[in-house]
């Protein structure tokens, strides 16, 4: 970052001298406006004139990273009636959003996770708990090749000055929602077939977030890992009658839950088959 | 009997084998619940009984699901555009004419030159770096300790402004790994924090409950006084700290209020970076507090949106079942028994998860311990707990 700040420090200079009728105020001021334009995305320079920020393509994208909480920043909105929409369709729609992933989410685990799973482990009959963890570990290494390293090397195609490491960490900071915003795709100039790229970009986010909660859920439904997170999480309190009982015995009835809940798990883990039955016999009734 | 072969291949006989013509309408499974009655009405079209068909095993839920998804992107696109679009242009027209300004004034200055200034300047603003003022040496660098751990909360908690970006390979590669672990622990932080807030939910409950009111009441007002105070405090207040300290208008503040704790972080306003305030020691501190509540705050309350969102769904579903039935044997189908059993099983998954089930909605406390329980910050962590905590 100082190489930087000494290279601008260099650029300033520079084009003062060679400029000398250039007084240096006027020149802060004109930064600034520069800079401010910057901030939301207008580029000064002449030749990105073409590309606007808000055709239809790039405002769904736009609108597909407000729902999924990533905010790039790349485009933000200029109005006052653009901010005030944005908080709308945000309260709504990120309740939709989970709604819609949590829905698509476990009807995926269905097919990817427990139907194999249970496959395996009858039809080859090494413990369920084996074949969990090989199946997870597995389903890992796919979605983190088909939705991170093929992508990166898509992008890396693509976009004229990102590298491989770029494309990836393009894609972490996307699929994780964290979005900051230095690596946008389909902002270089003259992207060829803008319109189509924002589209694919569009899916590319939306179903890679449903390939990460698969495979997290994947993760989460292992018997150790469940285990690990009760350490964790609190517990439950009672009916709110009951509450009042709680209370005062508190320490003595957690624990006794506690126990009860680790035996009841112990006891689920060491008949798998009982365990398993429910779910099974729920999604068969579906499928027939 | 090849007639009825022809029918989909839910239909069931009862156990004599027997096909009737009375009774209730059952599928799969349920016939057991159904005492043994098994119903198919031939005289529904193919299409209305796929659609039945579809409907039993709740994929017209999903996709119905699916497709209002796409349709809300797709408006809200087309209101974003319609809004921005104008803004917009008038941005480039304002900063064309500012060129053309500034080239006029300073007519030595060839347009080539200009070009390329401006491109190496943006590339350094691209860059972080403020290119007004020149004080190099005495400048706060953007990376030093506090800024630095700024970022790592931004990460973090999946906010990402993206005004500190790492530019070096081992930085990006670190930001990748330092995010992987970092996301659930701070998920898991800000489930206890969530419940830290739902106790005084809970001990507002409690009181009103011994004051006698009826349980439907405590909920409604317990919900009530949840979203009001959680307004006032986390976000009508901090946007008047932050007219103060940041210059920002009333409005801007609860903009950026929303932004930062929906974690969507554009970046447009962050707090702590104009460089030509002061801003008093410990600033930033006071923020990440206000961060970390705020954020817990709007999990819950996402998540009591999405259990809304959820019950209203269902009651759309429920609705498009009965408009499928038709006015066939409304009254004879024992709906009540049969298609909650044959609903049930599919849709305990989704249910539970997201705690729409309109039983687990009792009393307050338990409602929002449930929806407690099932958070954990905002995104991931929240669908996962929500799968596992039944």
């Amino acid at each position: 970052e100082d190489l930087l700040r000494q290279e601008r420090d260099k650029l300033k200079q520079r084009f003062l001298e060679e400029h000398s009728c250039l007084s240096e105020q006027q020149l802060e001021q004109f930064l600034m406006r520069v800079l401010e334009a910057s901030n939301y995305g207008v580029s000064v320079l002449s030749n990105a004139s073409g590309n606007w920020n808000w055709d239809f393509t790039s405002s769904l994208f736009f609108a597909s990273t407000v729902l999924s909480t990533t905010g790039y920043g790349h485009t933000v909105p200029l109005s006052d009636g653009g901010k005030a929409f944005c908080i709308i369709y945000s309260v709504i729609g990120i309740p939709f959003t989970l709604l819609f992933l949590t829905a698509v989410v476990q009807r995926i685990i269905v097919y990817v996770t427990r139907r194999p799973v249970l496959y395996f482990h009858i039809r080859w009959g090494f413990s369920k708990q084996i074949v969990a963890i090989i199946h997870a570990i597995v389903l890992g290494f796919i979605t983190v090749s088909c939705f991170f390293l093929i992508p990166a090397a898509i992008f890396s195609v693509l976009e004229d000055d990102w590298n491989f490491l770029e494309s990836f960490y393009f894609c972490f900071i996307s699929l994780s929602t964290i979005g900051l915003g230095d690596y946008v795709p389909g902002e270089g100039y003259n992207q060829k077939f803008r319109e189509l790229y924002k589209i694919g970009i569009t899916c590319y986010l939306l179903l890679g977030l449903i390939a990460m909660l698969v495979v997290l859920e994947t993760f989460c439904e292992l018997h150790e890992l469940k285990k690990f997170r009760k350490l964790f999480y609190v517990k439950k309190d009672k009916e709110e009658d009951q509450v009042n009982i709680m209370e005062h015995d508190q320490l003595s009835f957690s624990s006794i839950s506690d126990q009860a809940a680790s035996m009841k798990d112990d006891q689920k883990a060491n008949e798998p088959f009982v365990a398993s039955q429910s779910p099974t016999s729920n999604d068969s009734s579906l499928n027939n | 009997m090849d007639v009825f072969d022809s029918l989909l291949p839910l239909s069931v006989q009862d156990p004599s084998g027997n096909w009737n013509w009375e009774g209730s309408f059952c599928l799969g499974e349920a016939t057991q619940q159904c005492e043994g009655f098994t119903i198919y009405h031939l005289s529904l079209p193919v299409p209305c009984r796929v659609l039945l068909k579809a409907m039993c095993s709740g994929k017209l839920q999903t996709g119905l699901l699916v497709a209002g998804y796409f349709i809300y992107l797709l408006v809200g696109a087309a209101v974003f555009q319609a809004l921005e679009r104008s803004a917009e242009k008038q941005e480039k027209i304002a900063a064309a004419q500012m060129k053309e300004a500034f080239l006029q004034k300073f007519n030595h200055l060839t347009v080539p030159e200009m070009e390329q200034f401006m491109k190496n300047l943006t590339e350094a603003i691209q860059n972080g770096v403020y290119p007004v003022g020149n004080k190099s040496q005495t400048e706060d660098s953007n990376w030093d300790f506090s800024n630095s751990f700024f970022f790592a909360g931004t990460v973090v908690s999946t906010i990402g402004y993206g005004t500190l970006r790492p530019k070096t390979a081992g930085g990006q590669i670190f930001c990748v790994f330092f995010a992987l672990f970092g996301i659930p622990l701070n998920i898991v932080f800000l489930h206890h924090v969530g419940k830290m807030l739902s106790l005084l939910c809970k001990k507002l409950g409690k009181f009103l409950h011994e004051k006698g009111m009826r349980k439907k009441k405590i909920k409604f007002f317990t919900l009530l006084f949840f979203l009001a105070t959680g307004i006032l405090v986390f976000i009508c207040l901090p946007s008047l700290f932050f007219k103060k300290t940041e210059g920002w208008s009333y409005s801007e503040g609860i903009y950026f209020a929303f932004i930062t704790l929906s974690t969507i972080g554009f970046g447009d306003y962050v707090v702590g970076k104009q460089p030509d305030r002061n801003y008093f020691s410990y600033y930033r501190t006071l923020v990440a507090i206000w961060i970390i509540f705020g954020l817990a705050w709007i999990a819950l309350l996402f998540n009591l949106l999405t259990t809304v969102l959820e019950d209203t769904e269902k009651i759309i579903v429920k609705d498009l079942h009965q408009i499928g039935k038709g006015g066939k044997d409304n009254e004879a189908c024992q709906q009540g028994r049969c298609w909650p059993t044959q609903f049930i099983p599919e849709e305990e998954p989704l249910s539970s998860h997201a705690g729409g089930d309109a039983q687990k909605m009792e009393s307050l406390a338990e409602d929002s311990e449930h929806t407690i329980n099932e958070i954990d910050g905002v995104s991931y962590s929240k669908i996962i707990a929500k799968t596992d905590e039944n």
